[in-house]
């Protein structure tokens, strides 16, 4: 093994210091003046205020100020008394809504199926959530548009096996289109972070209540539930938020009948030029999304909690 | 296993398929039959073709998918910089800064993009910024909308990474900037390629704020695909859509590579 | 291998002192007040269950943790204030801590690079620390394809590439299974012999991997220092009931001291060793701890020393140090069986060679010492740590 020649001799010589970093005589402080932390946050925080923060004021002030010029609430008290703009708060708020609810149902039952109902190619599916999760949303209202539009597979089997001019088919421009097509798209979104719960449940807790003599929706109920309800809470409350948001869906279904609030903004500064009147809108949208933004953290950072709980 | 008998079991894979397939699968499968066809009247598309894609390989179509990937690219670019650099200047924060640098970065993802798209339209179209009308106001929203996801899947990789390594790297001599880039930066790669993935593939489908802000002669491929549905090329509209998402799983697919070869352990 | 072109942050040769070191998290003290020495070129073990702040004191070596008082001297240099990377120690950790990103060969290169060793001199040095550890064959591997012990050694190699003057290993071994654990220590003594200037401060919980390696052993207990001295003087005559204790698990018996040498267990007088300052001794009549190895104990056949338990002939016998008490509980341990033995209102663990015929459950028994193996802890540091 080794020649046993490591090291230098007990008594060597203090070697000249071939380059910087030289011992320092004791008991003096050397502090290397140092960048504080917070310092090193500045510039991409100046570039988040720049590109994202100094925008948003501008357009808070612009919908203070009128085309007429000087400071007012015109905009809002003239946005709030229109009927397009009341029509698309209610539409935006219960698609949202409604939109939460299917897919916390649907995904909550789906994520059961993948995590304790195993099957081969389980695995692969989870995986292709994970992809579908990358997709734009606008995909899914242009596919509907194939499966239930007026020329599509639905209407098609209709008219195939009735020999109808028109098939009976036609709710892809109604609200419940878009209901149809945020409950598809956003069911992912739940379905993730609850099969990352699930895999935490302990299978030893599964097994000894079912040795115990409990059926499986007193197993789903008793011990799933509590344990997936954190996560639950934070995926449902992101969907709500991206609900609210959503744009590219409501802007492929084109039905005139179903405006929401990012169809309200985008009409209103795109196609009549109206900027007050957007930027009202878009003041409120951001309100009522950012407030629920908030929840939604409140509850990710109580289930990401709950999860190291559970761990622990 | 929560369902013991044989006959439990296969009622709930019945069960999850018959929600599956029809939901999540079927979009997909439509979508690729529409862009082979021209006529859809009966149960199934007719007139098979494969003109929408020969047409994907010239004119605006090819002009609208290169306007796309260099949109995603310079955007997920930036991202992961700006979204790696705050993760790394918010890690080194404690308490109430730490919570606001986590909320500023995040804000991005809570409001409209359209909000996003109309705010940059006003900001940037009166001095002291000019770039309404310009590629790089869509780089521009299109960078803000994906740095959140950069910096929240770089933040969560360092609070997995193992301070044993920078601390050994430490007691070995290394200063600070070498420890980031010989050890941390190298630890974080698999984080850093799949952050890069999802940023890209997020850019190329982005609609909402490219809407408000697309110039003439800057037109990405979801605007292209909305145009072609809008005005009833649906199936022109599907081929294209077709190619997003291939193109998009090819770049995620390639990222992941990326990942599993540098992957360690 | 140039003995005079290397260089490194700390002199060959460096002791390491703590200086009234206080570490305090967020109120909770995890080291009081440490005060200790290591000499150059020696091997000091920190000794202690976990939570006692053993591995806080070596991070406070390495500068991983600030204290909140007192001072941290490298080779008579003051680093308190220093960040880590300018404190020219070696560390192995725990679960080693190799680059997984990098070769073997990389790896031990890692820190020569960091100082800016001339390449030429990097390579040369690699090779030397992978041979002294073994490992010279492994260069171009990476550390996911070595076994546990493996990347022992490299972690191990990487540490000493850079010469350190101060080597810190912070339970070094506690990952390896149990053989692969004794054959380390072996290697640990070897690298000490040939690296007999290096100074190593060990941290472990584990006694014989301290009474094996170590010049000296420090026993740490609720972030303070209880003990100091060489394995054998720890061993030999513990000064707390801690140290009694924890290294080697002696019995504890509450007696009451007589003249130097002999002290009285209810009526029955036992001999014991005299302390070498009789100042340092229980006065007589004082309560006093007497420390018994279990090893210490065995087993006497009662009547052919003196007459029947418990009478005052027994005691008068001189030098028979007879206990009598009842059997509770007999484990065989291969080479011994461990009895426990209720006697005179204390409990006792008594490790006596493989019996062909052990005493049952409820048998009485008489044990005996020697005088030399009973010994009294030092009046005044009995108190404190409740006998296990």
């Amino acid at each position: 093994m080794a020649s046993a020649t490591a090291g230098p001799p007990p008594q060597a010589p203090a070697e000249p210091a071939t380059r910087g970093r030289r011992p320092q005589a004791p008991g003096t402080r050397h502090r290397t003046r140092r960048v504080p932390g917070w310092a090193w946050a500045l510039p991409p925080v100046a570039a988040l205020g720049l590109s994202f923060l100094y925008p948003l004021v501008l357009v808070a002030k612009q919908s203070l100020s009128p085309d007429s010029g000087g400071h007012s609430f015109a905009a809002y008290t003239q946005v709030f008394h229109e009927d397009s703009f009341r029509k698309a708060l209610w539409n935006t708020v219960w698609i949202a809504t409604a939109s939460t609810a299917g897919c916390l149902v649907l995904g909550f039952a789906l994520a059961l199926v993948i995590a304790f109902v195993p099957f081969p190619g389980g695995k692969a599916l989870s995986r292709f959530i994970d992809v579908f999760l990358a997709f734009p949303s606008f995909l899914i209202t242009l596919a509907l548009l194939f499966v239930y539009g007026t020329v599509g597979m639905a209407n098609g089997l209709w008219t195939d096996a009735t020999g109808a001019a028109h098939g009976p088919v036609a709710f892809l421009q109604t609200p419940w289109g878009v209901l149809l097509a945020e409950v598809t798209y956003f069911t992912p979104f739940v379905m993730r972070p609850l099969l990352a719960a699930f895999s935490q449940v302990d299978t030893a807790q599964v097994e000894a209540a079912s040795s115990l003599g409990a059926r499986a929706p007193r197993i789903v109920r008793q011990i799933i539930l509590p344990e997936a309800l954190p996560s639950l809470a934070a995926g449902g409350s992101l969907v709500l938020v991206l609900c609210l948001n959503e744009f590219g869906i409501v802007l492929f279904t084109g039905a005139k009948g179903v405006t929401t609030l990012p169809m309200l903004v985008y009409s209103k500064a795109i196609l009549d030029g109206d900027y007050p009147g957007a930027c009202a809108v878009a003041m409120v949208a951001v309100v009522l999304s950012v407030a629920l933004y908030a929840l939604y953290r409140a509850a990710a950072a109580r289930a990401l909690g709950g999860g190291r709980r559970a761990r622990a | 296993m929560l369902v013991h008998s044989r006959k439990g079991r296969w009622t709930a894979w019945l069960f999850f398929f018959v929600l599956f397939l029809p939901l999540f699968a079927l979009p997909f499968l439509v979508v690729v039959m529409a862009s082979f066809a021209t006529h859809w009247s009966g149960a199934f598309p007719s007139h098979a073709t494969f003109a929408h894609y020969r047409d994907v390989t010239h004119g605006d179509s090819l002009h609208a998918l290169t306007t796309s990937l260099l949109t995603a690219l310079a955007a997920s670019l930036l991202a992961l910089v700006i979204g790696t650099w705050a993760a790394l200047a918010a890690e080194r924060l404690r308490g109430a800064a730490r919570r606001v640098l986590d909320g500023l970065f995040m804000l991005p993802v809570a409001v409209p993009s359209v909000v996003v798209g109309l705010s940059l339209l006003v900001a940037f179209s009166q001095p002291p910024f000019l770039l309404n009308g310009t590629a790089r106001i869509v780089v521009l929203a299109h960078t803000v909308l994906v740095t959140a996801f950069a910096y929240q899947s770089v933040s969560a990789a360092l609070s997995r990474l193992d301070p044993a390594y920078e601390q050994s790297a430490a007691s070995l001599g290394a200063r600070p900037a070498t420890v980031l880039w010989r050890i941390r930066i190298p630890l974080l790669l698999p984080s850093l390629t799949a952050a890069a993935g999802l940023c890209f593939a997020l850019s190329m489908g982005e609609l909402s704020a490219t809407m408000m802000l697309y110039p003439p002669d800057w037109v990405p491929l979801p605007v292209r695909i909305y145009g072609a549905t809008s005005r009833g090329s649906l199936f022109e509209g599907a081929a294209l859509a077709v190619v997003l998402m291939l193109t998009t799983l090819v770049v995620l697919l390639g990222m992941s590579r990326v990942r599993t070869r540098a992957s360690y352990r | 291998m140039d003995p005079a072109a290397d260089r490194t942050d700390t002199p060959q040769g460096a002791g390491i002192r703590f200086d009234r070191v206080t570490v305090a998290y967020g109120g909770t003290t995890v080291l009081d007040a440490l005060d200790l020495t290591v000499e150059p070129g020696e091997v000091m073990a920190l000794l202690g269950p976990s939570g006692s702040g053993k591995t806080t004191a070596l991070r406070a070596v390495a500068g991983f943790v600030r204290p909140a008082s007192g001072r941290v001297m490298i080779g008579g240099r003051d680093v308190t204030d220093l960040p880590p990377y300018k404190r020219g120690i070696g560390m192995v950790v725990q679960q080693y801590a190799l680059f997984p990103h990098l070769r073997v060969d990389q790896n031990v290169a890692f820190g020569l690079k960091a100082r800016r060793t001339p390449r030429g001199r990097i390579a040369a040095r690699v090779t030397e620390a992978l041979e002294m550890t073994g490992m010279a064959g492994y260069a171009r591997r990476y550390p996911r394809e070595l076994s546990g012990g493996q990347q022992q050694r490299v972690a191990i190699a990487r540490a000493l590439a850079i010469r350190p003057g101060v080597l810190l290993l912070d339970e070094p071994l506690s990952a390896l299974d149990a053989r692969l654990r004794s054959g380390m220590l072996a290697e640990l003594s070897r690298l000490h012999r040939e690296l007999p200037d290096v100074s190593i401060l060990y941290v472990t919980h584990d006694q014989i991997e301290a009474l094996t390696l170590a010049d000296r052993i420090a026993v740490l207990d609720q972030a303070r220092l209880q003990d100091c001295g060489t394995p054998h003087e720890l061993y030999r005559t513990p000064r707390t009931e801690f140290t009694a204790t924890f290294v080697g698990n002696a019995n504890l018996l509450r007696v009451r001291a007589g003249e130097p040498g002999s002290v009285s267990l209810d009526a029955t007088t036992l001999r014991v060793t005299a302390p070498d300052d009789a100042s340092t001794g229980p006065a007589a009549g004082a309560e006093a701890t007497l420390c018994v190895r279990p090893h210490a104990l065995r087993i006497t056949d009662a009547k052919a020393t003196g007459p029947a338990a418990g009478s005052p002939e027994a005691a008068a016998v001189p030098g028979a140090n007879i206990l009598h008490g009842t059997v509770t509980d007999v484990q065989w341990r291969g080479h011994t069986h461990r009895l426990l033995v209720e006697a005179h209102g204390h409990e006792l663990r008594a490790d006596v060679g493989d019996l062909r015929q052990p005493p049952r459950v409820g048998d009485d028994v008489a044990l005996t010492f020697d005088a030399e193996d009973g010994v009294l802890l030092p009046a005044g540091l009995a108190g404190g740590v409740p006998v296990g």
